[in-house]
């Protein structure tokens, strides 16, 4: 028991818990579009990115607060999800997967070549950690806690944002379309307004993880990144709440005992994506028959 | 209540309706026949906005709707039932009623899942299931129902949408002879709501029991619009089922 309680209270017990706050305002917030609403989002990642680039401009280049900071991300990547939204909630099913991949194709090759104001592949470094008053959260115990009252927040509001009728209305757009509009619901808002409550707290995320690695780059955004997300919300089952807070928490701690055999670091990260992939792929042929429901149509 | 003028509705060239004109009465419920693939669910897609008309124009109380997205119109009063049942089976029958009760109610109210407005909505919910007698099932998924108590389920949560215009596209297909009976017994209640009803049916003795008034559809155009005793008398009813040596 105090040897639990040590490993969670030392340096990489405290790591493993800000991954698994960040991962978990991103895959919650993924579990709102793709789970609950069955929209098949690829660009959440770059809304993530797109949150974590104006924090780490803002903090390097003009010395924002952390309130300035947080706004702007969460601000950007909402403005992201109505451009995108506008344009890729037009396009139907697969065709609309394909447009939200296109638009995270376009974020990250502008992450990699607009290097006057993203440094290239050579990423932003030197981000501080936030400072609120008097206290600074340069230690990770104190970030760890001020992450948590995000993560609380968030959860919080995605709970009732899926519980309540908001969820109700995308569960019923996701059967049957057309019968939730007969039934007086405007479709293309509910919708809209998924992606943005979706998007910003992407943009949130990734705010946070510019302030915890105090360095990012393009390759900390890309499509395999994208794909980590997504099997937490496969594995935790889509639209389940509690399931994707489970999954967040597992996924995030499988990979961990393969740090301590003894395995060349090649061999470790093939290993972890392996590992993800296998259960990836696993969960689709469980669950194949329910995963994924046609729409209905008249 | 409602004028069509002139509709037509077109896919590709290929005009699936040609030129509706009709008016139906407040209050007055109407049967709509007509063999296969003559345009009758095509109207009632057109009338709800599910698909957008060619030319023409659909007027709701006097107000050219014919612009206006679905949702506007269900906000209006036009109520939709469909052929292939319009219920969220992965949804509770509760769940189901709450969705169109919330229509009726401003975006922030009932908002928080534990609120009082949502608890209020709920046991409103429940009376309207109480109607049908399917209250006992409220927190069952929809999908484990019978076609009959589907239809009955579609019905009244339509009723409780608020909706003063029904559209009923076939609503004794897939429901048990037994349960046809339950259905008619909500339709006629709905007469006693003093509802506009249009039902597209191809059981004539079936509409017979509530209609005053018989359309005929063929090949997107009306060909009878009558009482049912006259387009049941009607030649031309046997030639469009079944070809002009039958007449």
């Amino acid at each position: 028991m105090s040897s639990l309680f040590e490993i969670l209270t030392s340096d990489y017990g405290i790591h493993l818990a800000i991954l698994i706050g960040i991962y978990l305002i991103l895959s919650q917030s993924l579990n709102l579009t793709f789970g609950l609403g069955q929209l098949f989002n690829l660009a959440h990642i770059a809304s993530y990115a797109i949150g974590a680039y104006a924090t780490a401009l803002l903090s390097t280049e003009t010395e924002a607060s952390f309130a300035v900071c947080i706004v702007a991300s969460v601000a950007l990547s909402g403005l992201f999800a109505i451009t995108l939204g506008g344009i890729a909630l037009r396009l139907a099913n697969d065709y609309f997967s394909i447009g939200t991949l296109a638009f995270s194709a376009v974020v990250s090759a502008l992450l990699i070549n607009w290097k006057s104001v993203t440094h290239g592949v050579l990423g932003i470094a030197g981000i501080p950690r936030p400072v609120l008053g008097v206290t600074d959260f340069y230690q990770n115990g104190w970030f760890l806690i001020l992450l948590l009252v995000f993560v609380v927040i968030v959860q919080a509001i995605f709970y009732v944002l899926m519980r309540g009728r908001f969820g109700r209305t995308l569960r019923a757009l996701a059967e049957y379309e057309q019968a939730a509009a007969t039934l007086g619901k405007n479709t293309s808002m509910i919708r809209n307004f998924a992606f943005l409550f979706s998007s910003a707290a992407a943009g949130l995320a990734g705010s946070f993880f510019a302030y915890y690695l105090n360095y990012i780059d393009p390759s900390s955004f890309s499509l395999q990144e994208m794909i980590f997300v997504l099997t937490i919300v496969i594995v935790g089952r889509p639209g389940s709440f509690f399931g994707v807070i489970g999954a967040t928490i597992f996924l995030v701690l499988l990979p961990e005992p393969l740090r301590f055999i003894d395995l060349p670091s090649a061999y470790l990260g093939p290993l972890r994506q392996l590992l993800h992939a296998a259960l990836l792929f696993g969960v689709v042929w469980w669950k194949r028959d329910t995963l994924f429901p046609t729409q209905r149509k008249v | 209540m409602l004028t069509l003028s002139d509709l037509v509705v077109s896919f590709g060239g290929n005009k699936v309706l040609n030129g509706i004109s009709c008016t139906i009465n407040e209050g007055e419920t109407v049967g709509i026949i007509g063999p296969n693939g003559c345009g009758k669910t095509t109207l009632f897609n057109c009338i709800s906005g599910l698909v957008a008309n060619t030319s023409g124009t659909i007027a709701l109380r006097g107000v050219e709707i014919q612009a206006l997205e679905p949702h506007e119109r269900a906000r209006r009063g036009l109520g939709r039932v469909f052929q292939n049942f319009g219920i969220f089976r992965e949804m509770t029958l509760l769940e189901n009623v709450l969705l169109a009760l919330e229509s009726n109610t401003s975006v922030i109210s009932g908002f928080l899942p534990w609120s009082k407005k949502t608890k209020g909505l709920s046991n409103e919910a429940l009376s309207y299931l109480e109607q049908v007698g399917l209250a006992a099932k409220a927190n069952e998924k929809a999908a484990s129902l019978s076609g009959g108590q589907m239809r009955l389920l579609e019905i009244i949560r339509t009723l409780a949408l608020g909706s003063d215009m029904f559209l009923l596209d076939e609503p004794t297909a897939g429901v048990s002879p037994r349960m046809k009976e339950d259905v008619a017994s909500l339709i006629k209640k709905l007469q006693g709501l003093k509802k506009t009803v249009l039902i597209i049916e191809h059981d004539i003795t079936f509409i017979q029991k509530f209609c005053s008034r018989v359309i005929v559809l063929n090949e997107g155009v009306i060909v009878l619009d009558d009482t049912p005793e006259k387009v049941r008398a009607d030649s031309r009813l046997k030639e469009i089922y079944f070809g002009s040596d039958a007449a």
